[in-house]
């Protein structure tokens, strides 16, 4: 019985310690890499290139001409080929391994463009690193190649063609090193914690803006960009398609030759909303997506102060580059988990 | 004027990484092939500097490369001078320029970086062939010269960027090349070595005969006599016996026809002779280390114990003891050898074959003949052969390297007339005399003496070092060595040829050879000794390091290495070095940092990772919402407290004592 009793303590023991391990181990392989990487010795893989295989065929040549020829000095220089190339695979292996990697800045894009990813090659070692090639790992070659004196970092700006609206991951990323003879090539491999916000593609020929008449509530109309009304001198926040060129031109003195700015009246405007819901339902889900951001964009080109409304999300009407992120953002994530 | 100042400025202005990396491409086959212009017919070096100049020139003026159109004519007239050169596009000489016009050549014709490969492995291919000429030590410093410069054009081709100076790169070639050589030492001692040829050689393979030949006439021991050249080398086992023991024992002659002495033909001696010896005391052991003779004979003490085993040669012994191979000695050898210097061959009172140690051609040398029959009153052979050394003691002979010519009756001049001569005259000389005087007698050449040096203790027989002397058979005591020259030259036992001789006066001054020769203690000669060990030591280590040199070493190194105490130091020096790494690396980061970090590891492993851009404090907070533990957390949390407080805050520099056990223990708490 008591026997039966610390088997079974022991089977669970083991049971418990080989779940920690697997789970140790599993965390090891599919960690996408977090923060900064360093990689270690198991992560730089190393085989011979072309001209190394060429290089074995030579030093078989020199050993064949040393034996036939019985020429000691032959098997000298053969040793010594040998042992430089058995050096260079050391050298490669080093000059790629102990390299620590991060992840930079993403900027968003929009669909169809290419994702620039910024990654950071950092070397904290006392080695100097030559001729470090790195790419995505779709690529057949590496283009970009770095190098990293000791104790500094180098940035590549790799980018990524993108299809889909949402976020995209960095993909994985391969570095190569050839240095210093060539005659091994060293890799390795990145998976960046690194992702992009990709915008919907904005849709070409869209619709004009739907520019509803709303009264204004308090029935005074605000400056807006319908009917022009005349002239002002330019206060700082105007928008520069506003300014009264020809006005300017003439540099009349009455005005003080300053700048001077248009102006409006949109009496029968009073805010420009962007609705999905407004949009025909029997249109494609990502085509009324598409409609909206070129709306925003287009809206924030003619510098009109749009409202926004996407499902239960709704923005007041606003201008500026902080406003246009947050809608194409919601547009961009619209149906999406926020952390996918 | 406009024309003047464009090249000049093109040429101080910063060259463009490519054409940097091509010009060390040049450079480095410069070098790679200037060795080879020692031997190759001028036509080939001057085409093969032609053309690199031509590489180097559309380099710098950035022009392009010359179409194939170009280049092949050029190259099959190269070829074609090859095969009137050397009448054969496929002996080892032949092949060596071949492959020299290609890397020129080919670097004209150089596209994609694979061309560059391409070059550079023929280079190293091309340090090889130039093996073929020569293997001293100073080509040996010239390889890994150029080794260096060939890994340094390799690696300069490899990088993209950051390009560091010539001089870094220069290093990084050079540490690279030092950092292979314990590997290389490594594979060159224990790799085992195969005895070659594998293949038939061609027939260019060695070069011309020198040392000893099998004939002898005046003159031609005296022009042997002026070459310093190391015949072989002798390590005794023990102390070297006294300088007038060393007869190296050599081609052994007995046909006279008035002016050449020439070995016994193979005819007379079909029949193999019966040959008894005797000998007495114990043998001198040693071994001989020689230099390719491209000549059959091998060289021993008389009279050898033993033949030597040679792999790849077949070794005989004659009817009069010379030691031969059946193949030309075209590689460095080496040989054990035993010796007994005390011993008496065919001490019968009958000799065979008599006659054919008597021989004397008709009609020569008439007064020396009649000299030589005057002696047979004497009953006595041993006393007819003492008359003629006091003879040679007394009569006022000179000894000379630059003996009077002489004519037919050379002997007659010789022992008469001019009373000057080296010793190929004293020994041919009596001989004569005393097969006219009815003593069957013979020459022998070979080599007596040597120089014994004192840094490795190697007895080293040079070219100017080769003698000739004479046997007589004496009824009841056999063949007995007698050494005409002692007679006139006493010293010459003692001492070398060069040292007995009168100095040679350089460029017609007397006086100024007593100047260069360096007496034994100077300084001089210590470095010369040094330089021949040096010299010696590189033939037996490196050029002539032989399966059964290796086996030996293997052995020792065995039995040394397998001792319990060998084994010990250095279980003993790797601890120590893996005990100093880890200290070392302790000792570069700040025990609490390492504390830090090692509790951030725990707690990622709880799910809980530090973000790369988070404090201690943020962490904290982090920590303290997570769902974890209340003991873990609360440690976890008093840790960073703590640390924080350490690293940041106010006045506390340096770790207090007591902060280190502390986080130890919390971190211990933290699972």
């Amino acid at each position: 019985m008591a026997d039966a009793t610390s088997e079974a303590v022991a089977a669970r023991g083991r049971a418990r310690w080989f779940d920690r391990r697997r789970s140790v181990w599993r965390s090891k392989t599919t960690r996408h890499d977090a923060g900064e990487v360093v990689l270690g010795q198991r992560r730089v893989y190393i085989l011979p290139t072309g001209a190394g295989i060429g290089f074995a065929a030579l030093l078989l040549c020199l050993l064949i001409g040393s034996i036939n020829y019985s020429l000691g000095l032959g098997f000298g220089l053969t040793f010594i080929a040998a042992a430089c190339a058995v050096v260079d695979m050391v050298a490669t292996w080093r000059n790629l391994a102990h390299l620590r990697l991060r992840p930079g800045r993403a900027p968003a894009v929009f669909a169809g463009e290419d994702a620039p990813f910024e990654l950071q090659v950092l070397n904290r070692t006392a080695l100097a690193r030559y001729a470090v090639w790195l790419d995505f790992d779709n690529k057949l070659e590496p283009r970009h190649a770095v190098d990293v004196a000791p104790g500094s970092s180098a940035s590549v700006m790799l980018v990524a063609p993108t299809r889909t609206r949402g976020w995209m991951r960095a993909p994985r990323v391969r570095l190569l090193t050839r240095f210093p003879l060539g005659l091994f090539r060293a890799w390795s491999y990145w998976l960046p914690d690194s992702r992009a916000l990709v915008y919907p593609f904005p849709e070409q020929d869209a619709p004009p803006l739907p520019m509803h008449g709303r009264p204004s509530p308090d029935g005074v109309g605000s400056a807006g960009s319908d009917d022009f009304a005349g002239v002002r001198s330019y206060q700082p926040g105007d928008p520069l398609r506003h300014l009264a060129w020809r006005q300017i031109a003439r540099l009349d003195p009455g005005y003080g030759g300053q700048l001077v700015t248009k102006q409006f009246e949109g009496g029968a405007i009073d805010e420009l909303l962007l609705d999905f819901d407004a949009l025909p339902p029997r249109l494609d889900l990502e085509l009324r997506l598409s409609r909206m951001t070129r709306w925003v964009l287009e809206a924030e080109q003619r510098a009109l102060p749009y409202g926004f409304r996407l499902g239960r999300l709704h923005y007041d009407p606003a201008l500026g580059s902080a406003h246009q992120d947050a809608c194409l953002r919601a547009l961009a994530l619209y149906g999406i988990a926020e952390d996918a | 004027m406009k024309w003047s100042g464009t090249p000049a400025l093109r040429l101080t202005a910063p060259l463009s990484r490519d054409k940097q990396d091509t010009l060390l491409l040049v450079a480095s086959t410069v070098l790679v092939l200037l060795p080879h212009a020692s031997h190759l017919p001028l036509w080939v070096s001057l085409v093969c500097g032609a053309t690199l100049a031509w590489r180097a020139a559309l380099t710098l003026l950035g022009r392009r490369m010359p179409k194939n159109l170009v280049l092949m004519p050029i190259a099959a007239l190269a070829m074609f001078g090859v095969l009137h050169t050397y009448h054969t596009l496929l002996g080892r000489d032949a092949g060596v320029a071949m492959l020299v016009l290609l890397v020129a050549f080919k670097m004209l014709e150089m596209h994609a970086r694979r061309d560059l490969f391409v070059v550079i492995f023929l280079c190293f291919f091309l340090v090889l062939t130039n093996f073929f000429y020569s293997q001293g030590i100073f080509t040996a410093v010239l390889m890994l010269a150029s080794l260096a410069l060939l890994l340094t054009t390799q690696l300069s081709f490899q990088l993209t960027g950051a390009i560091p100076p010539l001089r870094a790169r220069l290093w990084m070639g050079t540490r690279m090349l030092a950092l292979s050589m314990p590997l290389a030492l490594f594979a060159f001692v224990l790799f085992p070595r195969i005895e070659g040829p594998l293949w038939g050689m061609p027939d260019d393979a060695h070069g011309a005969h020198s040392g000893l030949s099998d004939t002898m006439s005046p003159g031609q021991m005296s022009n042997l006599a002026q070459s310093e050249e190391v015949a072989f080398r002798v390590k005794f086992d023990g102390a070297a016996p006294p300088q007038p023991q060393l007869y190296w024992r050599g081609p052994v002659l007995g046909n006279y026809d008035g002016h050449t002495w020439t070995r016994v033909h193979e005819l007379g001696r079909r029949r193999p002779q019966p040959l008894s010896i005797s000998v007495n005391g114990v043998p001198l052991r040693y071994r001989v280390t020689m230099e390719p003779s491209n000549a059959r004979w091998l060289f021993a003490l008389e009279i050898p114990q033993s033949l030597p085993s040679l792999p790849g040669h077949l070794v005989s012994v004659s009817g009069e003891l010379e030691i031969q191979s059946d193949t030309p000695v075209a590689e460095r050898i080496r040989y054990d050898m035993a010796s007994y210097t005390n011993f008496s061959l065919q001490a019968a009172d009958r000799l065979e074959n008599r006659a054919q140690w008597l021989l004397l051609p008709y009609g020569s040398n008439p007064r020396a003949l009649a000299a030589g029959q005057a002696l047979r009153r004497e009953p006595d052979p041993a006393r007819r052969v003492g008359a003629v050394l006091r003879q040679f003691a007394t009569g006022g002979f000179v000894y000379t390297l630059q003996p009077p010519l002489l004519g037919d009756d050379s002997v007659d001049e010789f022992l008469y007339d001019t009373r000057a001569g080296f010793c190929e005259h004293y020994a041919g000389a009596f001989v004569f005399l005393m097969r006219a005087a009815g003593v069957p007698a013979r020459v022998v050449t070979g080599y007596q003496g040597g120089e014994l040096n004192p840094v490795d203790g190697y007895l080293i027989v040079r070219q100017s070092d080769a003698h000739a002397w004479a046997e007589v058979w004496l009824p009841g005591r056999g063949w007995v060595r007698v050494d005409p020259t002692s007679m006139a030259a006493p010293d010459r036992l003692r001492r070398s040829a060069a040292q007995v001789l009168p100095p040679q006066s350089p460029f017609g001054i007397p006086g100024l050879g007593r100047l260069l020769q360096p007496s034994p203690d100077s300084l001089l000669a210590k470095l010369r000794f040094a330089i021949g060990a040096a010299n010696n030591g590189w033939n037996q280590w490196v050029l002539n390091y032989t399966p059964e040199r290796q086996r030996g070493l293997v052995e020792r190194l065995e039995r040394s290495l397998l001792h319990w105490q060998s084994v010990a130091l250095v279980a003993a020096a790797v601890l120590l070095l893996l005990a100093g790494r880890k200290f070392a690396r302790r000792r570069r980061t700040d025990p609490i940092d390492a504390l830090y970090s090692a509790l951030c590891q725990r707690l990622g492993q709880l799910g809980l990772p530090r973000a790369p851009d988070e404090g201690p404090t943020a962490y904290a907070g982090r920590v303290a919402n997570a769902n974890l533990p209340p003991e873990t957390s609360s440690a976890a949390g008093e840790f960073l407290r703590r640390y924080s407080a350490h690293r940041y805050g106010r006045g506390q520099s340096g770790s207090p004592p007591a902060l280190l056990p502390t986080l130890k223990d919390l971190l211990s708490r933290v699972r």
